[in-house]
């Protein structure tokens, strides 16, 4: 696997190409597959010295030891559109390109969502722009709520509410479930567990990016923990939950079996190609009301190991700018520009209002070992998640992951 | 007189020029030797000894994917015999090899003593039970998750409908469940491969030694305890050897069916030095911990291997 890891990293790289035209490499992560090709046509119709080639590649594990070790090896891409979760610790060990002086020349840079530029920060520095939002949301299955007897219209708007509407979609008896989300995996957990946990007040992960405070044997988190555990006591949550690392989760919503499931914008396509049942979003609740959301998707930096920074730099100001994410938007995909959202994005769909509502509650992890914390399935976060839950010894567990969650920062 | 000396001469002369032919032949011969065991040699330098030096190298530092490393002595060694995440990781793996290899052995033994014959009928299913092998281990491990998937595998709802069980039951939720659906895996794929190496060791037993067995008045019992597994000895411990180190090395299984979980209590050696490495980027310290990995089964294999060249020179 290394060796496919280095001979991919060894076909990347910048070069100029014939006829004073500059390629660039730009890698992305398969989520962005419906529709990276669209805004790379375009920039390449419209830019006719500069030639972009996109590299799809499976987010998460694959995505950052692939980046980690091209950037190792001086053979990284030009132009790097990455989960912004990762890009502390990219922008700590040197792989993005410090872009501070062209940044603060932007017109436009007070119009991002504040999560995005925080984590683009580093030690004062700029390292990339955000590029992509998303933001966590409940869909729920409208006519499951119908038949079990609540009001569609007036979905949860607490973690009472929300158990008591999941205990009566479970009491509609076979294979009708209340709530799920996957289990097993670290990432989807930070994306639609904490949010209970910030709306609530609570923190997950507190310190600077260098420093990381982990939080997680708090209150705020020993009470979410116990929200979700007594939900799989009462078994609203399908035995399967705990072992889903994927998105078994969603496969299960969509057949309209669930009552509820946290997602982002990005399932929207997907459920509105099967039509077969009536479903809306609210905001993830806290504990007595209010809501959060996980302030999640992509920021776009420039490689340091390019060649031709002033080129990617055009491409990454491009892709930050009105058309390109005009394009986006019209495509579903959730503007990172805030300010454009309300003429662009939201008119669309009116789910979509909800979501830069949450957006603008939105938090994130800022850290620069927030892999091995947080997104690693066998990571303390991801197994305190499912042990707590799934297995009960709630306080045991929390303090379990603390301390390993103290030594993965210690370690650095 | 001198015609005499010269031609002893001469005679001297041939044979000394003989001798020198013979040298230069044989050294021919040493040079062509080497010459065809240099790509072998080669290439054990580049892909064994040279990374196998490196990684030794790496383990003495605190080595990070990106930016500088630091040399510490042996301190990843000092820390990995303190590690309970590596120790419980190679306590799973060794639980996991003591289920497997057993389970293979006889399997295979037995089929390859059903399907050792030439009808047509043990042709059939020796074909049959080696069917699974050359399917990849990836592929075999994606379609043992497809089976035991609770909401749309078949084993479940074949229990449902048979009534055994209320509820498709989730294998992969508790931890030996979980460890016995990649033992089930690796048993479907890997027996046939087993089956047909120890046949080839029956096969290769001579026919005449059961017939003089057999005028002696030895049933198949005793034959198959005085002859043929005396002389199968060979062949079993190869098929041991690969076997154990196969599965103490166990990794991709793991990765696709469990993914470690559930509470990481499925994560074997190899994978805890891949996330060592390549989760949590410490690349010095993952070294350290494959070295010791490395070491384990060279001695484990050193044990096995002298246990059984002594048993066979004991028969």
């Amino acid at each position: 696997m290394l060796a496919a890891v280095l001979l991919a990293g060894a076909c990347s790289g910048s070069g100029g190409g014939s006829s004073g035209t500059t390629t660039l490499t730009l890698w992305a992560r398969d989520s962005e597959k419906t529709f990276i090709g669209q805004i790379v046509d375009q920039f390449n119709q419209s830019h006719k010295n500069i030639h972009v080639n996109v590299t799809i590649i499976p987010a998460n594990d694959p995505f950052v030891q692939k980046l980690g070790t091209a950037t190792a090896n001086g053979s990284g891409p030009d132009v790097v559109s990455i989960d912004l979760v990762f890009v502390p610790y990219f922008a700590k060990t040197g792989a993005l390109r410090d872009i501070t002086s062209q940044a603060k020349g932007l017109s436009y840079l007070s119009g991002f969502d504040s999560a995005h530029m925080r984590l683009a920060n580093y030690n004062g520095k700029m390292y990339a722009l955000p590029f992509t939002a998303e933001s966590s949301v409940v869909f729920y299955n409208k006519t499951l709520f119908q038949r079990a007897g609540l009001d569609p219209a007036k979905p949860p708007t607490t973690w009472a509410e929300l158990e008591a509407a999941a205990v009566k979609i479970r009491g509609l008896g076979g294979n009708n479930y209340g709530y799920v989300w996957p289990g097993a995996n670290g990432g989807a957990s930070i994306f639609e567990l904490a949010p209970f946990v910030w709306a609530s007040g609570g923190e997950v992960v507190g310190g600077t990016p260098g420093q990381s405070v982990p939080m997680f044997n708090s209150p705020a988190v020993t009470d979410m923990l116990t929200f979700m555990h007594n939900m799989a006591q009462e078994g609203v949550i399908p035995p399967s939950a705990s072992t889903d690392t994927t998105s078994n989760s969603l496969t299960a919503f969509q057949s309209g079996t669930v009552g509820m499931c946290p997602a982002g914008a990005f399932f929207i396509p997907q459920l509105q190609s099967s039509k077969t049942f009536d479903w809306g979003v609210f905001p993830i609740p806290g504990k007595t009301g209010g809501y959060s959301s996980f302030a999640g998707g992509d920021e776009i930096a420039v490689g340091s190991d390019t060649k031709s920074p002033d080129a990617a730099w055009t491409f990454v100001q491009w892709a930050t700018d009105m058309t390109a994410q005009q394009t986006m938007a019209k495509l579903g995909v959730m503007p990172v520009r805030v300010d454009l959202a309300p003429t662009i994005y939201t008119p669309q769909n009116p789910a979509y209002s909800i979501f830069i509502q949450a957006l603008q509650q939105g938090h994130t992890v800022d850290s620069t070992v927030e892999n091995a914390l947080i997104n690693d399935n066998n990571g303390p976060w991801a197994t305190m998640i499912h042990d707590a839950i799934f297995n009960g010894n709630i306080k045991a567990t929390q303090d379990t992951a603390q301390t390993k969650a103290q030594a993965i920062v210690a370690a650095g | 007189m001198s015609e005499r000396r010269a031609a002893i001469a001469a005679r001297v002369g041939e044979r000394g020029g003989a001798r020198r032919r013979a040298l230069t032949w044989r050294r021919r011969r040493q040079l062509a030797g080497l010459l065809c065991v240099l790509p072998a040699l080669v290439c054990t330098t580049v892909f064994f000894f040279v990374p196998l030096g490196l990684d030794v190298w790496m383990s003495l530092n605190q080595w990070p994917l990106l930016g500088d490393h630091e040399f510490i002595g042996l301190q990843n060694y000092a820390q990995a015999v303190h590690d309970s995440a590596f120790l419980s990781s190679v306590g799973v793996t060794v639980l996991y090899t003591v289920i497997i290899t057993p389970a293979l052995l006889v399997l295979a033994f037995v089929l390859a003593l059903l399907t050792q014959g030439t009808d047509r009928a043990s042709r059939f299913f020796r074909t049959l039970y080696f069917l699974p092998v050359p399917v990849g281990l990836a592929s075999a491990s994606y379609l043992f998750v497809w089976l035991v998937q609770p909401n749309v595998g078949p084993i479940g709802r074949v229990l449902q409908l048979t009534g055994a069980v209320h509820q498709p039951p989730v294998w992969l939720a508790a931890t030996i469940p979980a460890l016995l659906v990649v033992v089930g895996m690796v048993v479907w794929k890997v027996t046939g491969l087993q089956m047909i190496l120890l046949m080839a060791g029956m096969q290769s037993i001579p026919e005449a030694m059961h017939e003089a067995a057999t005028v002696d008045g030895a049933g198949w019992w005793r034959r198959f305890v005085f002859i043929t597994l005396p002389l199968l000895r060979p062949t079993l411990a190869l098929v041991l050897v690969f076997s154990v180190a196969g599965s103490l090395l166990a990794f991709d299984q793991f990765y696709i069916i469990t993914a470690g979980g559930p509470s990481n209590s499925t994560l074997t050696a190899v994978y805890t030095i891949y996330r060592t490495s390549f989760v949590s980027f410490h690349l010095g310290y993952g070294a350290a911990l494959s070295i010791l990995t490395m070491l384990v089964l060279a001695a484990v294999s050193a044990v096995q291997l002298l246990l059984v060249s002594q048993s066979t020179e004991m028969s």
